[in-house]
């Protein structure tokens, strides 16, 4: 063997800390997002609803509003309102993820990019975390945002009275937004790593959602029986919502029951990631 | 030396499920350029991915320059890999991938920026780097990921078959990179089927079939541990074969003598070369023969890989 003389120094400079690098991920994939139009399109569509209701409460406090005609009558700010919003913006989040969603893993791995990146100081969490996060941070900028923006707004011009009688609308807010953006996130995420084609797992993200509730509506009506709606994973959410918003349940299933359903679907997704996700494919013959 | 200093695989085993993937691997990998050379199947990619933690070995201990491969923060700051695959987000430019890659490894703006430029110019890639990748040649490809491999300054290197895809001048510069950076005390753990290149590349091999280690260590040492089985052929090129040729019938550790087509030369099989080399001076001293040149025919990668793991080896 050839004698070597070690004149070869390593990397000894600063590193970022370890939870930052998960975000690198993100950045990367936000370039992409917003080098897309139709991205564009629709979060400028998406941020057409805070705008309106930011108008809704503002015109019962404008005193030349009021002289024209009597908002206050005609709409009253509480629960209700925020709730409407809230599952407005929650199905504009659902549109988001069936759209984005499905191409976040799939590439990599048809490009059998996993290696690449679990040869860094980078682990399977961290990886899923930084994914999750190109998500969470989009959905969170069309549901929660703009929502506790306007219930700040709406505390405002009310005072502090109303915020604090009504501050579990911001509670609802936050969870419940989170909850849904979890799920959906999860969700995407095992269809994307599951599913190589975009457009299939898209489909499958719509279908999901879409095809239980109507399978639950069915087995609902021949067994006549509430809790089938369990298995919709749009019905669980409302009793969620409904529970948050301290607002009458009209799915007629417990919010336990419902937490428990969207723990379950959450937990799967994180299964069919946990055997999706890993540095090396093994072909076994 | 330092066990600290050498990649070390100790009576290592992977199985994946019922499938084999190495069995009970013994080796210590020291610094220079070592190549895995196997036929498909053989085990050298898992061995790869075990020393980088991407898989966990099912029995057995692995040691890269002291460290666990299962403590991906402090291993992946001294170890760079490069897969066989194209496996990069093709909408990137080289000097984004090498960007990001670094982010991920842990470094700031500043110092990611310093070390993709550095790296790109190693690989002599400083003029594509704003390009995407989707438009790279195979070659250009091959390069960013042994860019990619290198940007944050590891000491070992580990290589899945880096030469693929390269044209003749890219390969020449490649090997060159390699020998400068083992001459620097970089570890460079490469697997490759282009077994004349083995030969001009490694410091040692090891030999891999069916998952086992049937070789290991400078390639003449093993070629020296085969002449029994298989007699080590020396060409000689000189003025008087026939009288050679005789006198070399006279040896017992002599197998057999072929006469060259231009009858300007001999190729011998021998046992023992260094009896043989010792009976050659003595000619040359004595002027029964005038040489023109003697090489060993057979102590190449490429004979020792044909005389250990055979034809069945297929690829290479």
């Amino acid at each position: 063997m050839a004698v070597y003389k070690r004149g070869y120094e390593g990397y000894q400079g600063r590193l970022t800390p370890q939870w930052s690098r998960a975000l690198v991920i993100a950045r990367q994939a936000y370039r992409r997002v917003f080098d897309s139009r139709l991205m564009i399109v629709f979060l400028v569509l998406a941020s057409i609803a805070p705008v309106v209701y930011g108008i809704l409460i503002y015109l019962p406090h404008n005193t030349g509003a009021l002289q024209i005609f009597n908002f206050r009558s005609l709409l009253s700010i509480d629960a209700g309102f925020f709730y409407h919003f809230i599952s407005g913006q929650a199905f504009l989040a659902f549109l988001l993820t069936a759209y984005l969603g499905p191409g976040l893993i799939s590439a990599d791995l048809a490009n059998n990019a996993l290696p690449l990146y679990f040869c860094r100081p980078f682990s399977r969490t961290e990886y899923v975390l930084g994914k999750m996060s190109v998500l969470a941070i989009l959905l969170s900028a069309i549901t929660w945002v703009p929502g506790l923006l306007l219930f700040a707004f709406q505390s405002y011009l009310e005072g502090f009275a109303w915020f604090r009688a009504n501050f579990y609308i911001a509670t609802a807010i936050f969870l419940g937004s989170w909850i849904w953006i979890l799920l959906l996130s999860l969700l995407a995420l095992a269809m994307s790593a599951w599913v190589k084609w975009k457009l299939a797992a898209g489909a499958l993200i719509v279908g999901l959602v879409w095809a239980a509730a109507g399978f639950a509506a069915a087995m609902e009506q021949m067994l006549h029986t509430e809790s089938g709606g369990l298995i919709s994973i749009l019905k669980d959410m409302d009793a969620v919502w409904y529970s948050l918003f301290r607002l009458p349940n009209s799915t007629g299933l417990p919010f336990e029951g419902a937490v428990g359903a969207l723990v379950a679907v959450s937990a799967l997704s994180l299964c069919l990631l946990g055997r999706k996700i890993r540095a090396c494919e093994v072909e076994r013959s | 030396m330092s066990a600290d200093n050498h990649i070390v695989f100790d009576d290592v085993s992977k199985f994946y499920g019922d499938v084999l993937g190495v069995n009970r691997v013994q080796l210590s990998i020291p610094p220079g350029i070592t190549t895995l050379v196997g036929p498909n199947g053989s085990g050298k990619t898992t061995l790869m991915n075990l020393m980088t933690g991407l898989v966990q070995p099912t029995r057995g201990r692995i040691r890269v320059l002291g460290i666990a491969p299962d403590d991906p923060e402090r291993l992946f700051r001294l170890l760079g890999y490069c897969t066989q695959f194209d496996s990069f987000p093709k909408s990137l430019t080289g000097y984004d991938f090498l960007y990001t890659t670094l982010r991920l490894h842990g470094k700031g703006h500043a110092e990611a920026c310093e070390l993709s430029r550095n790296a790109l110019e190693r690989v002599n890639m400083t003029e594509a780097a704003g390009r995407r990748i989707a438009s790279y040649s195979k070659g250009m490809r091959q390069r960013i990921k042994l860019a990619q491999a290198i940007c944050h300054r590891p000491s070992v290197l580990v290589l899945d078959e880096p030469l693929n895809g390269l044209d003749p001048m890219a390969r020449a510069e490649t090997i060159a990179l390699f020998r400068a950076l083992a001459r620097e005390g970089l570890h460079i753990v490469i697997s490759s089927h282009i077994l004349h290149e083995v030969d001009r590349i490694s410091d040692q091999v090891v030999l891999l079939s069916n998952g086992y280690v049937v070789a290991e260590g400078q390639i003449q040492a093993v070629r020296g541990e085969m002449h029994q089985e298989h007699p080590l052929q020396v060409l000689v090129r000189c003025t008087q074969p026939g009288l050679l040729a005789a006198r070399l019938f006279a040896q017992d550790h002599v197998v057999e003598v072929k006469m060259h087509n231009d009858r300007q030369g001999l190729l011998v099989s021998t046992r023992d070369p260094d009896l043989f080399y010792e009976l050659l001076n003595q000619l040359v001293v004595e002027g029964a023969v005038e040489l023109s040149s003697v090489a060993p025919a057979d102590d190449d990668v490429h004979s020792v890989y044909e005389y250990l793991i055979g034809a069945e080896g297929g690829a290479a």
